[in-house]
């Protein structure tokens, strides 16, 4: 078994005077690909945001690759920060701005280039290497804004790998896209999964398709961990129909699981 | 040409490159509104100062690095408050400073109304070496923190969650801004500082692709804009504030058309 990567004991967040999270506790191994589901409100994004320190918790701490993060000042937090690669939603970005696409990706080394410093032809061949991984050697000199919403969350991916990350951070990856950006995508992020070591959270409102090959599902609920352990042991259709408020059906084919409303269903 | 009239025209250049590289970051991050809450927060450093008894420039320049500083306290991500709502109650309160001040000191109207005006022909030769040094502040400041700005234009969100020292850079920017617009509004006013910080970056922003392209066109169309609108100005002896602020318009609306007319992807 691989060591914990990740730790979140007692965790409590509180706003005006509603919880809003609370984990007891949480553990993620070491290169670990973990779903994070739950219903818009469910506390997903704030529990991304407490585990990269964006967010301090009212109570718990929070340990990252063997740093206690909580007791950090906001200088020593940003250098934790600097192994973490965030695919954040697409309102978090300003897609209008004319940079080219290799210049998003480039940014990805601004994390890990101390101040003061530029991009060195290292780093740009760094950045180059990524993007020919990702096929998007063609897109390179086009601007970010020209590009489509599956091309740009590529882009956005070879941002993070860029920074060389502990841990892949995805805020719904696939919210805007199509049904075959949504496969190229989901497919993307599994194969940057073998990479040795890479500990990938990605949290997703969507239960519809499944990703196979993810090692864990923590379904959230109303700020609480609700069911945590494979696919199949946290998306039985009685705790699914349990959270959701609606009935459904479940299908399995080749591996991925697909769930349906049974309204939706009928017609 | 009198010669003292190529010491305008070397401010207003000046100037006008200060307000258009300036103009990038600001236009990019949605805020261009800062031009103008400055304006307001020097002038009423300005009549503070008058009060006190300390000279202008100091209550200027203090009053708008604090006002562009408390920007740093609308964090990224975790705001209700849209940073034009925050700029906009700054302004309103600068203005209530600025007619309480007015209307306390009798005496300094005139200067007062000049700094909403600015008094680009009346420039004196200390004023052009402060902004000159200025200038060279912003190019140092463009050159070394170029990465972390990038990133900050691009999200603030990603720049916090993966350790770009996002909060110290923005604070460095905010308080260039601040120094920057209060010294170069003596020379060109808050209301043509506002639009050569809007006019050359939203013209660079329609027509360049990449990040370079934006800064070195911006700061050109800035230059250009304050040179060319003070030579109209001169040779059809009509008002030099106005022909700037029309000029960089002109710019900006050719940019558009650019734009429009190419069928390149930008």
């Amino acid at each position: 078994m691989s060591e914990d990567f990740l730790k979140l004991s007692d965790i409590h967040i509180t706003r005006a005077g509603k919880t809003i999270l609370h984990i007891d506790h949480l553990h993620i191994q070491s290169g670990q690909f973990v779903n994070i589901i739950g219903t818009n409100g469910a506390g997903k994004t704030t529990l991304l945001k407490v585990i990269c320190g964006l967010l301090k918790p009212s109570a718990g701490s929070v340990v990252f690759n063997h740093i206690l993060i909580n007791s950090l000042n906001p200088w020593q937090k940003s250098n934790i920060r600097k192994r973490i690669g965030y695919i954040p939603q697409s309102t978090e970005y300003n897609s209008e701005l004319p940079f080219t696409a290799r210049e998003v990706a480039a940014m990805g080394r601004t994390s890990i280039k101390p101040l003061l410093t530029g991009l060195s032809r290292a780093d740009y061949e760094h950045v180059d290497f990524w993007m020919e991984k990702l096929g998007l050697n063609d897109q390179k000199n086009q601007t970010f804004r020209s590009l489509s919403g599956g091309e740009q969350q590529k882009v956005l991916i070879a941002r993070a790998m860029v920074q060389e990350p502990l841990m892949l951070m995805l805020d719904e990856p696939t919210s805007n896209l199509d049904f075959n950006w949504k496969l190229r995508i989901s497919r993307i992020v599994r194969e940057l999964h073998q990479q040795p070591g890479l500990t990938v959270l990605m949290v997703s409102h969507e239960i519809s398709s499944i990703p196979v090959n993810v090692d864990r599902t923590i379904l959230l609920h109303k700020g609480g961990i609700l069911a945590d352990g494979n696919s199949e042991q946290v998306l039985t259709s009685a705790v699914i129909q349990d959270v959701y408020e609606c009935e459904i059906n479940i299908f399995e084919t080749e591996g991925n699981k697909y769930v349906f409303s049974r309204e939706l269903s009928r017609q | 040409m009198d010669p003292f009239f190529y010491l305008i025209i070397f401010a207003g250049a000046v100037a006008g490159a200060s307000t258009g590289f300036l103009g990038v970051y600001i236009v990019g991050m949605r805020m261009p509104f800062i031009g103008t809450c400055i304006s307001h927060a020097a002038m009423a450093g300005t009549i503070f100062s008058c009060l006190l008894g300390i000279p202008p420039t100091i209550g200027a320049v203090t009053f708008s690095v604090f006002s562009a500083m408390s920007m740093a306290a609308i964090p990224p991500d975790k705001s209700r408050l849209d940073t034009n709502v925050g700029l906009a109650i700054l302004f309103s309160f600068m203005l209530g400073l600025t007619f309480l001040g007015i209307g306390l000191v009798e005496s300094s109207r005139s200067e007062i109304l000049g700094l909403l005006w600015g008094n680009i022909l009346f420039v004196q030769r200390k004023s052009v070496l402060a902004i000159t040094a200025i200038a060279l502040l912003l190019v140092l400041f463009g050159t070394f923190f170029n990465k972390e700005m990038k990133v900050l234009l691009f999200s603030r969100s990603i720049a916090s969650a993966t350790g770009v020292h996002q909060g110290f850079v923005y604070c460095l920017f905010l308080c260039l801004c601040g120094i920057t617009l209060s010294v170069n509004l003596q020379i060109i006013g808050g209301l043509m500082i506002f639009s050569l910080i809007t006019n050359p970056a939203a013209a660079a922003y329609q027509i360049c692709r990449g990040h370079r392209a934006v800064v070195i066109a911006a700061t050109l169309f800035g230059v250009l804009s304050t040179v060319s609108g003070f030579l109209v100005s001169f040779y059809f002896d009509l008002p030099t504030g106005a022909c700037i602020v029309i000029v960089s318009t002109v710019i900006f609306a050719l940019s558009v058309l650019c734009r429009l007319l190419s069928n390149a992807k930008i």
